[in-house]
């Protein structure tokens, strides 16, 4: 008994701290603590309401000095002029009661303003519609959901389709299964389903609605009525709004959602108590089942998703630091990619970091192009020189180097899946060749795409097949080819409706319709490829026909003649498709920045919106517009003030890693890093099957037998996900550095380079400089350089073992595993 | 946040109390009201306990060996008979003589069931309790969407001297990973096999040619060098963080004189090495009672090739049943022996079982709808079996239990509430165990 009470005393502890953080300037911001306003106002201005039952919130809007609107819709004083004709609950919920007019009053800080209501129809009977008002109900509170009744086998025999993407199963579930059990006519509350889902009887999901609850009316009149299935030509919902959809709010405040479906019909209904609502990022805010979203104490950026029947919607917020920086400076711009992050920074009352320091930038830039170190002497060349333009050059010299391609065909060959057990040895090294020789004639991107995606005949002479080889049937190749070039995840709707997006499981398949012509065939010449005939594809559930269609595409009544995929490769490629550039883009800027603007990168959804959405449009155009040009884009990236800050945080931007304010850490790659520890000791690595001095970025098999590289998370290529390449620490990696006899027989080699600079270099002084030019790619500070003195001072007589030892506590440093 | 996605635990989140200690450990957790008075009296006093997960990948033939049915079809029952053990009225298959011998030390679920027959989600589901959402990718090392079970158990019962608390032998299986307990809750893999002549774990010492001395001295010199790690700049990054974090747990463990100990098989008496038996799984056996012993709270043993398709009875017949029977009877009498047994339960499972009727290769495929676990120690009373299944063996006939139940049960006797809650990094709150059942024929 004692435990219990010391939880509850910690309990009221916790509560009182889970929100402490902010300081209290901040928080005398949100939304309960303004008294005063000029203005305000009621969405909507009048209402119409229609139906039994029929219900509509109301959103008050309060405008602030600056302009910003922050949400009364809780804080005002609601009253019916004529309850018995509509009612209005604290929260601003209008709920029909008897047809006639009547008036809402609102009251805020001694002003009043009317809503006038029209109430109609209450009379109208008719009874709800299976698909359009129960199967909500079973989404909201979760009876469909893939942990419960929605999982492949259902629950306690009681199995219902995920999220209701299978209505007229659903249906058959409800009404003709446990013998009429589920639901019973002759007396509704004896149901099951109601009786289950209040949990007047034991039920394993607990209480899910309780039957004061308008939803569990409504379940019960549907009973009542004859569990009718409802006309099949019944109006359908066709779009979701969400209001408001947009905000820049302050930490810490609240903000009322209200969203109303649109039907075939036109019809508008509130759905906001049925509607489920979801946050990207729990952490900056919180939404309850009622659609009041809360907002966190940290500064950000957030989405809000709703979903009702299938449809989606997202409230984006925005929200600044709580201080405004008095004198925002002028931040020098070098290209229009500044123009865009420092308006979203101002926005954020966030200041970027500085100006990388040229070290730094080099570091960074060889890194990320090339995937390799710079050398000392071309550190010290590039920091003594003093041309202006030395950076700009520094960047055209890199994408000239031949290392440019063997990075970018390193990753591209993940994607793309280079991998020698599925593919064998000889093709899939003719296919990584392939992608190299791409990268090295830099290929643009729509013809990379279109050479893949579209190819015919030997597949000896056409080693990009091997796409078709490492992937299989027309439905994986569809969701892959979704997945890399346009970043668009549709795997889920093979079986149902994307939860989370607009994709039905007939989008998947028109997708699909565009790889069933592709066969492969043993011939005497070799293997070949075709893409021709007429085959059908066919809807899993409704077996009817789905013809070949693109993506957010209106199916046409027939397949495209001829090769399909060419059609599909004029859709992807074409100037106005909206994912195809955004996607190669956001990959791009990812790997440079540190962060995509969408991240995932490979998950493109209305409701996983992106960070800077006007900068991804004006770098996709750019990227279009230069003729789909790799280098051409990364140049235009390297070259801004946004790649070229420093890493060091500020006060304002300590807490950011969404918009681009700082440098953001990035752990090397397998490759990159074991390349690097190579390189600082002169001693090359063996990898079995390949010329000895090939390093290990030049691999194209990532199954060459290496410990180093799996310890540090080399990809097996197994998907198409961009999250297979691993960047997460172990202990075991931390050892390996620390410990391992390979890594300390490179530092510590007769041939290697400690041994030659201790030689060559026969002053500490330099000799320290030679060592932290390597390394770190940067001369010691005064004090890093005593230190080192010292160290060495305490063993003069073994110069060479002082040096590696300093080798040694540089390489485990994490100024050397960053990439930073 | 969706309330009521995902969650069938029938608790309403409104009736959850959120306690626990935010600002400390960056993480809370929360109860529910009505707090079970017996799990946490139990949780208070029974902290000393560890956890060994004898994990046979491929999935054991339960069948043929904790489950027989001699009165099934000739197409079912198999090629095995049954024999009888130590505890009156329970018979195990021929192929367990020593395991028979044990028989009071551990007990069987036999109407165990989850229903999933695919190894990547299935071993998840096994090994965190959890089965896996939309979007789970197998391939991945770690694949976790939740915790696995040492992870928990590294986070809610902490380290134990100055070894790790959780350790994977001879490697990590992909689902054992921490999730969003993150890097000071994953496992330390030993990357080594126990039964190899020349088994050392790699790396956990400075090589051998270089001077304790001087590998002293680096250490300090890299704490002066490694600026970066003091700065901001690695501070307000999660990946740098963990290398910080990873980097003293190395050091921890590269000074820990029980460590070096616990993991020098070589110094193990040999008789009891060859009882253990001379692979990788009886080895494996052997050094996780050693790891045990110096303190560490999880062992998970990921032992492979149990995926009989094809000569399902000559391969459990000639090699893997004999090292099974070796090396399980072993560790239960000899952590019986040295008085570990209560303080240590042993858990012995595969993902799944396997079809009870014979394929057309004399193999025996996937199958999730109904199987045999073993466990016994750390609070379980041996000698019982729990649930039967039909006189097919094909799921279970009453008292059916699923990977939750057996994950309450574990963690409530290792002295962890199942309902207590992590928090995501996204925020969300999620129970330790979903929804499970303490199994209550166990104790």
């Amino acid at each position: 008994m004692l435990r219990i009470q010391v939880m509850v005393v910690s309990a009221i502890l916790s509560t009182l701290c889970f929100y402490s953080a902010p300081s209290r300037a901040e928080q005398s911001t949100s939304n309960s603590a303004i008294s005063s306003l000029p203005e305000w106002s009621i969405e909507p201005s009048t209402i119409q309401l229609t139906g039994p039952n029929a219900t509509r919130g109301v959103l008050v809007h309060g405008q602030v000095q600056n302009g910003r609107l922050l949400d009364l819709t809780h804080q005002v004083r609601y009253r019916s002029n004529n309850p018995e004709r509509v009612t209005v609950t604290a929260q601003g919920v209008l709920t029909a009661q008897s047809d006639g007019i009547a008036e809402i009053e609102v009251r805020w800080n001694e002003q009043q303003k009317i809503i006038p209501v029209r109430v109609t129809e209450t009379e109208n009977r008719i009874p709800p519609h299976f698909e359009n008002d129960i199967i909500p109900i079973l989404s909201k509170y979760g009876c469909n959901a893939s942990g419960c009744h929605g999982k492949a086998g259902g629950q306690n025999g009681f199995m219902l389709s995920v999220f209701g993407f299978n209505p007229n199963a659903d249906f058959d579930a409800l009404t003709k299964e446990a013998r009429g059990r589920r639901v019973f006519l002759a007396a509704p509350e004896r149901s099951l389903i109601l009786t289950k889902i209040s949990g007047s009887i034991p039920h394993g999901g607990g209480i899910r609605l309780k039957s004061q609850q308008r939803e569990y009316r409504l379940l019960e009149q549907w009973i009542a009525a004859g569990a009718p299935a409802g006309d099949p030509e019944a109006p359908q919902v066709t779009q979701l709004l969400i209001r408001p959809s947009e905000r820049i709010t302050n930490t810490l405040a609240t903000q009322q959602l209200r969203v109303l479906a649109v039907y075939s019909d036109g019809r508008e209904l509130d759905v906001t108590q049925i509607a489920k609502y979801q946050s990207n990022q729990e952490s900056l805010a919180k939404v309850d089942e009622s659609g009041l979203v809360q907002i966190g104490p940290v500064p950000g950026q957030v989405a809000i998703m709703a979903s009702y029947a299938g449809a989606v919607a997202t409230f984006q917020a925005l929200i600044p630091r709580g201080k405004p920086i008095a004198h925002y400076p002028d931040l020098p711009e070098q290209n229009f990619i500044d123009h865009y992050v420092h308006a979203k920074l101002k926005k954020l009352n966030i200041l970027p970091s500085g100006r990388s320091k040229d070290a730094e930038f080099l570091r960074r830039i060889y890194l990320d192009l090339i995937g390799t170190l710079p050398t000392a002497s071309e550190t010290e060349i590039f920091l003594d020189n003093s041309d202006p333009d030395k950076r700009q050059l520094l960047i055209e010299a890199l994408l000239a180097r031949p290392e440019y391609s063997t990075y970018w065909a390193l990753k591209w060959s993940d994607l793309l899946r280079v991998d020698r057990r599925s593919l064998g040895q000889k093709q899939a090294r003719a296919y990584y060749n392939w992608i190299r020789k791409s990268f090295n004639e830099n290929k643009k991107f729509d013809q990379f795409a279109r050479e893949i995606l579209t190819l015919k005949g030997r597949i000896q002479d056409t080693p990009q097949a091997n796409y078709y080889r490492a992937i299989g049937g027309a439905g994986e190749l569809a969701s892959n080819t979704s997945q890399i070039f346009l970043g668009i995840r549709i795997a889920c709707a093979q079986c149902h409706h994307h939860p989370f997006d607009r994709w039905s499981q007939r989008d998947y398949y028109g997708m699909s319709a565009f790889f069933q012509q592709v066969q492969r065939k043993g011939s005497p010449r070799g293997e070949i490829m075709t893409a021709s005939g007429n085959p059908t594809t066919k809807h899993p559930r409704t077996g009817k026909p789905v013809f070949a269609y693109a993506l957010g595409t209106a199916m046409q009544q027939q397949s495209p003649k001829g090769d399909r995929r060419e059609t599909l490769v004029n859709w992807m490629t074409a100037k106005n498709n909206p994912w195809f550039a955004h996607n190669a883009t956001n990959r791009i800027w990812a790997h440079l920045m540190g962060r995509g603007f969408i991240e995932p990168l490979d998950d493109v959804r209305e409701t996983n919106p992106a960070t800077n959405p006007d900068l991804l449009n004006r770098l996709a155009k750019h990227f279009i517009d230069s003729g789909y040009d790799f280098k051409a884009l990364i140049q235009t990236i390297t070259s801004s003030a946004a790649y070229q800050r420093s890493s060091e945080p500020n006060s304002t931007n300590e807490q950011d890693e969404q918009n681009y304010s700082r440098a953001l850490l990035k752990r090397l790659d397998a490759e990159v890093l074991l390349d690097a520890i190579c390189d600082v000791t002169g001693r090359p690595e063996k990898f079995p099957g390949v010329p000895y001095g090939s390093r290990a970025i030049e691999l194209w098999d990532s199954e060459v037998d290496h410990y180093f590289l799996k310890l540090f998370g080399r990809p097996s290529r197994k998907t198409a996900c961009d999250c297979e390449r691993l960047t997460e620490p172990t202990v075991g990696q931390v050892l390996h550095v620390l410990n391992s006899k390979e890594i300390e027989n490179k530092i510590a080699h007769e041939g290697g380079k400690i041994a030659e600079w201790t030689e060559q270099f026969p002053e500490n002084t330099r000799l320290i400089d030679q060592v932290y030019l390597s390394y770190f790619s940067r001369y010691p500070t005064s004090v890093e350089r005593d230190l080192a003195i010292q160290y060495m001072a305490d063993s003069p007589d073994n110069r060479r073992q002082s040096a590696e030892d300093i080798a040694w506590s540089l390489m485990n440093s994490l100024e050397f595993i960053f990439n930073h | 946040m969706i309330r009521t996605k995902g969650f069938c635990d029938g608790i309403q989140r409104r009736d959850f109390l959120r306690v626990g200690s935010a600002g400390v450990f960056g993480t809370t957790y929360s109860l529910p009201q009505l707090l079970d008075q017996q799990t946490a009296a139990r949780g208070n006093t029974q902290n000393n306990r560890s956890l060994i997960i004898v994990f046979l990948r491929g999935g054991l033939s339960t069948i043929d060996t904790w489950d027989l049915k001699p009165d099934a079809p000739r197409e079912f029952r198999g090629e095995f008979s049954p024999i009888s053990t130590n505890v009156p009225g329970i018979q195990l298959g021929e192929l367990m003589p020593r395991t028979a011998q044990q028989m009071d030390k551990f007990s069987l679920i036999r109407s165990f069931t989850h229903g999933n027959s695919n190894h990547g989600p299935a071993d998840h589901y096994m090994l965190t309790g959890y089965h896996p959402l939309a979007g789970f990718n197998a391939g991945l090392t770690p694949n976790n969407q939740r915790p696995s079970h040492g992870s928990i158990i590294a986070k809610k019962l902490g380290p134990r001297g100055s070894v790790p608390p959780y350790v994977c032998v001879p490697d990590m299986h992909p689902s054992c990973g921490s999730s969003y307990l993150g890097a000071n809750h994953a496992p330390f893999s030993v990357n080594a096999d126990p039964a190899d002549p020349g088994f050392t774990v790699r790396d956990i010492v400075p090589p051998l040619n270089l001077d304790p001395r001087r590998a002293k001295a680096r250490r300090a010199l890299l704490k002066d060098v490694d600026l970066f790690q003091k700065t901001a700049q690695g501070q307000a990054n999660r990946n740098a963080k963990s290398v910080g974090i990873f980097r003293q747990k190395a050091f921890d463990l590269m000074t820990s004189p029980a460590a070096k100990t616990a993991f020098d098989i070589h110094s193990e008496n040999d008789k009891l090495r060859d009882e253990y038996g001379h692979n990788s799984l009886g080895q494996s056996c052997l050094m996780s009672r050693r790891l045990v012993e110096a303190g560490v709270r999880c062992v998970t043993i990921h032992h492979v090739d149990w995926d009989t398709h094809d000569n399902n009875f000559t391969t459990l017949r000639r090699d893997l049943v004999p090292q099974l029977d070796a090396a399980m009877s072993t560790l239960f009498r000899d952590l019986s022996d040295r008085g570990m047994l209560d303080s240590t339960m042993v858990l012995v499972t595969g993902e799944f079982g396997r079809t009870p009727r014979i394929n057309a290769n004399a193999g025996r495929d996937h199958w999730g709808p109904g199987f045999t676990v073993a466990i016994g120690g750390g609070g379980i009373q041996g000698g019982r079996i729990v649930g039967r299944t039909n006189e097919r063996a094909e799921r279970p006939a009453e008292n059916p239990y699923r990977p939750e139940d057996l994950a309450a049960t574990m963690h409530t006797l290792l002295g962890i509430h199942p309902k207590e809650e992590f928090i995501t990094s996204e925020g969300r709150p999620v129970p330790i165990v979903n929804d499970g059942q303490f199994i209550q024929e166990l104790i």
